[in-house]
């Protein structure tokens, strides 16, 4: 077993090496253009001299601050509407054209709006990613209370239980696995949405730190920040794997 | 404690469910509704708890009053087990009393005293995952009968075991009726569990569902599942059982 897991990583190792090699082998003999695809030691000498910058740290922040806000923002507000669908199904039936017609929307074809709405700072780039997390949490908290046990739901009532019991010791955790699922998926489509707001127009953030190197032909800046981005979201996708086998401990 | 008279039930309005149904329990008793699948039993057991509203003018009374959801009197058992998946076995037995605002520390010490009864003491912290289908039902027999209700209706809580799991379940619900006062109204689609567990089988036509018979049954308690194998009048009021049982579906098909 752990011989299969070095194995792998090696071979792993073996064709990122063979990769990179051949990139940067291209790029010094002149088969490839550096300007348009830069070079593995290009891209690793701005790393480190980008890392060391506080400007890198302080987009870093600025970008994750939009990514957490918009949502946090985005689930609360599909989780609340997702109950109140639930509860009042005529009121889903009312509002479900307007979701369907809002949830087909581009959504980046919002931004202009929510440039001239919110300006360049944060409130723009929150909003994108709320009109992403919000549809996605929407749909799976709707699903996942409509799937708990009804076993579950007949047995409390049974025993009397008030509304805020049903709700907090049977809805909620049994509604958990799906909604989860939801969460996860919102919190990617947070990110991708507030990047892709920072690239088209914005003060800061590393999505405007991309279109600037990109604009300023810094191939080897851009395929960097692409590395910091990539990183980012594995990490994120790290801490949901790690807090979802804690609540969910007993799946 | 129950008194059902002349029930007449509908679904929509047009798909007539249970007919003319006249019950009566006595405080105490176990009674065993017995019939084929789909004839009402669960509807009538889900009126009594008042999951089921009772249409105007029919006379349904629990406990002299009308049957009302979450009426602390009763504990309901359902099919299967509903062992809540994110809770341990303790939790799950201290789940009824905690609903019904008995003090955490109180709730979880009755039902790990209840949980030790139906043999399960040693298993309190286990997840339902890591228990098996026998264990988890009785988990929920000791999350049933935690609750000091004096009336149990039970929807066919064994239904769904392996017949040697089954027969140690009745076994131990034997026992745990007969420590204390409790007046049980039991739905089975087994006439042998039937016959086995209650003072009294009312058994049931198809749909929709009418009372064809009523056979009480002469077997002393304390009782054991195994000596009943072997007992004549267990296999005699089986054969009754079975009679009436038979007659339903005859009306049913005529």
């Amino acid at each position: 077993m752990k011989a299969d897991i070095v194995r792998t990583w090696g071979l792993h190792a073996l064709l990122v090496a063979l990769v990179l090699g051949l990139w940067e082998w291209g790029a010094r003999a002149g088969w490839v253009d550096q300007s348009f695809v830069g070079s593995p030691l290009g891209i690793a000498a701005f790393t480190v001299e980008n890392v060391t910058n506080a400007r890198l740290w302080g987009d870093l922040v600025w970008t994750l601050t939009a990514v957490f806000a918009s949502f946090a923002i985005g689930s609360l507000a599909a989780m609340a509407t997702g109950l109140a669908f639930v509860t009042w199904p005529r009121l889903e039936a009312f509002c479900e054209p307007y979701i369907a017609a809002l949830n087909v929307l581009p959504r980046i074809a919002l931004v202009p709006l929510f440039i001239l709405w919110f300006g360049l700072g944060l409130g723009s780039k929150i909003a994108m990613g709320v009109s992403l997390t919000f549809f996605i949490v929407l749909s799976t908290t709707v699903a996942g209370i409509r799937g708990v046990s009804q076993d579950h739901i007949t047995l409390t009532r049974t025993l009397g239980a008030s509304g805020g019991q049903l709700f907090f010791w049977v809805t909620l955790p049994g509604a958990v696995p799906v909604l989860f699922s939801g969460l996860r998926l919102g919190l990617i489509y947070a990110f991708l949405g507030v990047v892709g707001a920072e690239v088209i127009a914005s003060e800061r953030g590393l999505g405007q730190q991309l279109a600037y190197l990109g604009s300023t032909f810094h191939v080897n800046g851009v395929w960097s920040l692409l590395l910091d981005l990539a990183l980012i979201g594995v990490l994120i996708m790290k801490l949901l794997g790690w807090l979802e086998r804690r609540l969910l401990h007993w799946q | 404690m129950i008194d059902a008279q002349h029930i007449d039930l509908s679904f929509d309005g047009v798909l007539p469910v249970l007919q003319g149904v006249s019950l009566c329990v006595k405080a105490g008793e176990f009674v065993a509704l017995a019939g084929p699948s789909g004839c009402g039993k669960t509807t009538l057991l889900n009126l009594c708890a008042g999951l089921v509203g009772l249409p105007t003018g029919q006379r349904l009374t629990v406990g002299g009053e009308a049957p009302v959801l979450g009426d602390r009197r009763v504990a309901y058992m359902l099919a299967r087990d509903s062992l809540f998946p994110w809770l341990s076995a303790l939790d799950n037995a201290a789940f009824g009393l905690k609903v019904r605002g008995v003090p955490l520390v109180q709730a979880r010490e009755t039902a790990a005293a209840m949980l030790k009864r139906v043999g399960l003491g040693g298993s309190e912290h286990k997840l339902p995952k890591a228990l098996s289908h026998g264990m988890r039902q009785r988990v929920a027999l000791a999350r049933t009968f935690a609750m000091p209700s004096p009336l149990l209706l039970m929807d066919e809580p064994f239904g769904a075991l392996d017949a040697q799991t089954k027969l140690q379940l009745q076994d131990l619900l034997l026992q745990l009726c007969q420590e204390g006062e409790r007046t049980v109204l039991f739905v089975t689609h087994d006439l042998s569990e039937a016959v086995a567990l209650a003072d009294r089988v009312v058994v049931m036509s198809s749909r929709p569902g009418r009372i064809v018979a009523d056979v009480p049954v002469p077997l002393p308690r304390p009782r054991s599942i195994r000596a009943l194998q072997t007992s004549e009048d267990f296999h005699h009021t089986y054969r009754q059982g079975w009679t009436h049982l038979e007659a339903g579906w005859v009306h049913h098909e005529g």
